[in-house]
């Protein structure tokens, strides 16, 4: 019999020297369903950035025989954010040496591009929730579920004795191969085995109490998947263009005049917050109405529209299909019922 | 590796159904081939086979590069159409990533070019989203896969193809590497490039660790340096291109303002407005007949001046009650006097102290009364003018005045003022002349009506204004396109390249730049300093001021004089192009208008005749061109005046006659002034016929002054403890003025200007300061005039033809071209070093301590 390799739980001991027993201080020891809460995800978040800034970069340089295409991914992060940061200084960072009327000018532009990149940003990622909870609430498929998976590595040397290591990843974020048996239920803690499974089949109208809705409903879940990462793909950058927009728009010079971020000074603070509110605001109407004529009056309403458009349109692709009821007979046969084949 | 999930699976947790069934012992089914051997068929492979792999090594190239794009754009096409459906894979749903990506971009810039003003910021949107995309694809190239490839023979940056047609980099996961897809001679070629010992055990599989070493380190080293250099490298590439895209659209906008100018006609059909005739058609048809209120005449009015500017539009006005809406005419009947009637009493009760309503019903005639004394005197039911509601309101107050005095000879006690009811009658409630109550009413029937004369009158002039604006407004686009005071315009781009080039030909450095960007004093100190230096030397200066007038007479190939003209500089010769049209146009509109009987009209647009030019729009329109003209070449030309003044002072101080005969340090305080003067002298430094410090008491030493090595050495100027202006000496002014601008240029200027068609309007700007600035009249040096006669110019004029001062205009340049240069400097700088560090680190990639040689060579 194959049994799984788990060096915390048999506290097997790769190390060389046998008397030498030091304790995996690993979190997890086995493939983890994680709960997909504001919580968790900071934390996931905050170890994927911390790991893609220092662990992953120390290991790829050496060339590490470990490294991996999890590893490779992650650091896509360090580019993102400095690439961030680069576009902020490469239109605000010389404006100090030029002339004051110069100055004025360039950094009007500037802290505009810069408050765009930050929308961006912003933008891109929190418009993913706009397919994703919809989704979750009509088909029961949570699209961004985490789970923390266990890496057995090679050890780098003789003395090397911690050779796991965690990783992040989504339950659906492979189409190909999601992680379906994460979503079994734990018999032993007196859960259903196909309790996930079954309140899945019950949002797509499959019916309730069947026999094996793991069976029945994967390969919806799988359209959801496929189609919800499309939506998701090309939703959020419409959203991230219309963070840029809403950055060029001319209230925010309002805010950029008070702008500070020295949260010491509480009453200068406070008014630095609330002029960003206000131009906030003042933004999204500016951006709405726009100014001018023709298609330069109405672009900002294109733009917010499109998003809308396509983002709704990503949630009605994924869900209507799954949802209706197919014609095929054999899917006729009430799958919660028993029938004799004769 | 992680645990096997179907055996852990099976021994951890029993199905639901073997839960809810017992498990019953079956007996074995008989085999059906009891003599089959599965591990003997998988050895003869007669039974199971592995399909043959399909994938390949892709080699991209310059020459399959469209190749291969065109083939990515399909597999991308394919790959929506499978996500639509549901039916997508993890590669293709990787793919459709990127178009998101493109097309968040393109929404980005495609919103920011609606909020640009100019086609070069608005192209500039849509190359900062290419070049931002370029750079991403661009820095792996260059920074990572041709470094490495040339340090250590690998391709990091290798695709393949697999199985299913998915091309994907080689090195993306380092734990699964096709490495069969690469032959062993490959492997070995490789691996000869990298130093690997020929005599090892396990070459293959040593070369293929080395490779993967070195590709994830490069991998690694791709993350780490992509964020600081896609912004960077699209930023310069942004910098670098956007000189292109101006020039570009510099040549095109100008080919199209010349298309323009010969086509006035053609082009013109685009703004003939057919809204204004249609609108005004229905306003008319409704109307047809109807009278003309004064809502109607002001709604038509409006209509017809929709598109015309307010001075016009006040002469339509004018021009409409005249000619076609007429005099008004005025006709009363039982109606409106009724409402005089009721007028009165309100206005009676409200204003007559005790006025109860027996005395209002006594006091004001009834309707029988009115009608009666109005046909008496002729005045019902006719059409009257406004001038007669006076004979009007007269009847009705002798009516009035009759029932008053009948009135307080029955009640006594009761009586009442007569002479405030004649007054109430006869004058204005209000300032405003018509609130009498009678006038108000008879305000209201105006009689005229719009007849079909007054129709046919409208269409027409409707017509002539239609056909006059559309082509007013294409005079206005070519005028806008070539001189317009707006960014982009070919003035403005010329403009900008000329100030930017003065700094390269005066051999600025980006020392001086920097320190002069700041303080004009500083920009004018170090620019005579270098006037003077290339003034002394002949070679210097002949290349320097060939370079200038080089420069600067592009002017006239792009805005050609035939074109247009500004006459000051071009001697009052023919009428350029676009005057000839200017004036075609106004005058034959106005010829037709005067036709019309629209004579204000015709006169605001082309004045009384043809030939006159004064406060009339055609004037404007044509004005507008010169002053922008004006205003850049006298700039330009006053910089080759400066130079060339500089030159003749450094060659032949001596032989100015308006020098000589006077004491040395006089000579040196007018060299002085006219060096200053030139090169940062305003207009209005020459209507106070300048204010200088001198000495009062100059040292009486005539002679000739010191010039070394090409440069005037002062003996006594400077050198005065006490000094000030002295308005008595016109003659200083005078001289001056010559020394600045009569005589003949110097013979090196002159050789520079021989080829270019600026040359006779240098000459005719030189000629036009003398004449315009030494002919104005100060009155607190009333002497210092050059000539008898005072000739007022406009001061627009004086302005416009004295231009910017040199020193103003290179300290304005000397501030874009830090800004650039130090943008440059720090992230071109910034990029550099990165470059640096990218390709150096990659020589430590891929240390491996090599295994010991087997001692035979393979």
């Amino acid at each position: 019999m194959i049994q799984p390799v788990n060096n915390i739980k048999h506290s097997i001991n790769f190390c060389a020297e046998p008397e030498r027993k030091e304790q995996n201080s690993k979190k997890y020891n086995h493939d983890t369903l994680l709960g997909n809460n504001p919580l968790t995800n900071m934390r996931i978040g905050m170890d994927k950035v911390t790991n893609a800034f220092t662990l992953y970069p120390a290991k790829g340089l050496k060339g590490s025989k470990n490294a991996n295409f999890y590893e490779f991914l992650t650091m896509g992060t360090v580019p993102y954010l400095i690439g961030s940061a680069t576009l902020m200084a490469l239109f605000n960072y010389a404006n100090k040496y030029y002339s004051p009327f110069d100055k004025v000018q360039a950094s009007k532009v500037g802290q505009k591009m810069a408050l765009g990149v930050l929308f961006y940003g912003i933008a891109k990622s929190l418009s993913k929730k706009l397919i994703s909870v919809p989704v979750n609430m009509l088909t029961g498929v949570d699209t961004d579920r985490p789970y923390a998976k266990v890496i057995y590595e090679l050890p780098d040397n003789v003395n090397d004795t911690d050779i796991t290591s965690i990783e992040y990843h989504k339950v659906f974020e492979s189409v190909e191969f999601p992680r379906w048996d994460l979503l079994y239920g734990d018999q032993s803690k007196g859960e259903k085995r196909n309790f996930r499974y079954d309140k899945i089949a019950k949002k797509l109208n499959m019916g309730e109490n069947l026999n094996d809705s793991d069976q029945e409903t994967k390969p919806r879940i799988k359209e959801i998947i496929v189609k919800s990462n499309l939506a998701k793909n090309i939703s959020c950058y419409f959203w991230a263009a219309s963070g840029v927009a809403l950055a060029f728009q001319k209230p925010w010079e309002d805010y950029f005049k008070v702008m500070t971020f020295k949260f010491w000074k509480p009453e200068e603070f406070g008014k630095s917050l609330k002029a960003f509110g206000k131009s906030f605001i003042d933004s999204a109407k500016a951006l709405y109405k726009g100014e001018g004529k023709g298609i330069s009056k109405h672009a900002g309403k294109i733009l917010l529209g499109s998003s809308l458009l396509v983002s709704a349109l990503g949630v009605i692709n994924t869900v209507a299909g799954v949802k209706k009821q197919p014609k095929s007979n054999s899917d006729i046969i009430k799958k919660d019922e028993k029938h004799v084949v004769s | 590796m992680t645990s096997n999930l179907i055996q852990n699976y099976i021994t951890t947790k029993p199905t639901s159904a073997m839960n809810r069934q017992p498990i019953k012992k079956q007996e074995a089914p008989k085999k059906p081939m009891p003599d089959f051997d599965i591990q003997k068929e998988l050895d003869n492979r007669t039974f199971i086979k592995p399909l043959t792999g399909k994938g390949r090594l892709i080699n991209g190239n310059i020459f399959n590069a469209p190749l291969l794009f065109a083939q990515d754009i399909v597999y991308d096409a394919k790959a929506l159409k499978h996500a639509v459906s549901g039916k997508a894979n993890d590669h293709e749903l990787g793919k459709l990533n990127d178009l998101g990506l493109l097309l968040g971009g393109l929404g980005i810039a495609g919103y920011l070019f609606t909020k640009k003003q100019t086609p070069v910021t608005k192209g500039m949107e849509f190359i900062g989203l290419a070049s931002f995309l370029g750079a991403m694809a661009i820095w792996p190239k260059i920074a990572i896969q041709l470094p490495a490839y040339l340090i250590h023979g690998v391709n990091v940056q290798k695709q393949y193809e697999d199985s299913f047609g998915r091309r994907k980099p080689f090195y993306q996961d380092p734990q699964f590497l096709p490495w069969d897809l690469y032959t062993d001679k490959e492997i070995d070629k490789m691996g000869d490039r990298m130093g690997v010992p020929k005599n090892i055990p396990n070459r293959r599989e040593f070369i293929q660790e080395k490779m993967k070493k070195i590709a994830v380190q490069n991998n690694t080293l791709w993350m780490l340096t992509a964020g600081f250099a896609t912004p960077i490298m699209s930023g310069l590439i942004c910098n670098l291109t956007e000189p292109y895209l101006s020039k570009y659209f510099d040549k095109k906008n100008n080919k199209s303002a010349d298309k323009i100018i010969n086509n006035i006609n053609e082009y013109s059909k685009k703004y003939e407005y057919t809204s204004v005739e249609k609108e005004l058609e229905k306003i008319l048809g409704n109307n047809l007949n109807k009278k003309l209120t004064p809502e109607l005449e002001e709604q038509i009015t409006s209509v017809i001046s929709k598109y015309i500017n307010p001075i016009t539009a006040k002469n339509i006005e004018k021009d409409l009650k005249e000619k076609v809406f007429g005099e008004p005419v005025y006709k009363i009947q039982d109606d409106s006097i009724k409402e005089v009637i009721g007028n009165l009493n309100t206005v009676f009760k409200k204003r007559i102290p005790g006025a109860d309503e027996e005395f209002l019903k006594t006091v004001i005639p009834d309707e029988n009364s009115i009608i009666n004394a109005l046909k008496n005197s002729e005045l019902y039911d006719k059409d009257l003018s406004k001038t007669q509601f006076s004979s009007i309101r007269q009847v009705i107050l002798d009516l009035v005045s009759k029932n008053v005095i009948e009135y307080n000879k029955t009640h006594p006690d009761k009586s009442k003022d007569l002479k405030l009811a004649r007054t109430l009658v006869m004058s204005n409630m209000t300032k405003n002349k018509d609130s009498n109550p009678v006038n108000i009413i008879l305000q209201k029937v105006k009689s005229n009506v719009l007849n079909k004369d007054a129709v046919e009158k409208l269409k027409n002039v409707v017509k002539i204004l239609d056909s006059f604006n559309a082509q007013k407004f294409t005079l206005d686009e070519y005028a806008l396109k070539k001189v317009g005071a707006a960014p982009e315009t070919v003035i403005a781009n010329y403009w900008n390249d000329v100030a930017s080039d003065l700094v390269k030909i005066l051999g600025f450095t980006d020392k001086e730049i920097a320190r002069t960007r700041i303080d004009r004093t500083l920009m004018s100190d170090l620019l005579r300093e270098k006037l003077d230096n290339i003034a002394a030397d002949k070679s210097s200066y002949e290349k320097v001021i060939s370079k200038l007038v080089n420069k600067i007479s592009e002017i006239n190939n792009k805005i050609n004089t035939q074109d247009m003209s500004v006459e000051i500089l071009n001697g009052n010769s023919k009428q350029s192009t676009y005057d000839n049209t200017v004036d075609k146009i106004f005058n034959d509109t106005a010829d037709k208008l005067r036709k019309a009987g629209f004579e204000n009209t015709a006169k605001a647009i082309a004045g009384a005749d043809a030939n006159d030019s004064l406060g009339t729009l055609k004037n404007i329109q044509k004005m507008y061109v010169k002053d922008r003209l004006l205003g850049v070449k006298s700039s330009f030309y006053r910089i080759i005046n400066t130079l060339d003044l500089y030159r003749r002072i450094a060659t032949g101080a001596n032989n100015i006659p308006y020098l000589n005969g006077r004491y040395i340090e006089v000579q040196e305080e007018l060299i002085e002034l006219c060096k200053n003067i030139t090169l940062k002298g305003h207009s209005s430094d020459y209507a106070i016929k300048f204010y200088m410090l001198r000495n009062a008491n100059p040292d009486r030493t005539v002679g000739s002054i010191k010039i070394e090595n090409g440069k005037v050495v002062y003996q006594y100027f400077g050198k005065a403890t006490q000094t000030v202006d002295i308005p008595s000496d016109s003659n200083f002014y005078k001289d001056a003025m010559k020394i600045m601008y009569s005589g003949e240029m110097h013979p090196d200027t002159i050789a520079a200007l021989k080829e270019y068609s600026i040359k006779p309007e240098v000459i005719n700007y030189r000629n036009k300061m003398l004449e315009i600035m030494g002919k104005e009249q100060y009155f607190a040096k009333p002497f210092h005039m050059l000539g008898d006669q005072t000739l007022n110019t406009p001061s627009n004029i004086k302005f416009l033809t004295t231009g910017i001062a040199p020193d103003e205009l290179l300290f304005k340049s000397c501030q874009p071209i830090y800004n650039s240069k130090k943008w440059i400097k720090i992230f071109g700088g910034f990029g550099a070093a990165l470059l640096g560090v990218t390709i150096l680190a990659q020589f430590l990639f891929g240390k491996m301590k090599t295994p010991e040689t087997t001692g035979k060579k393979k």
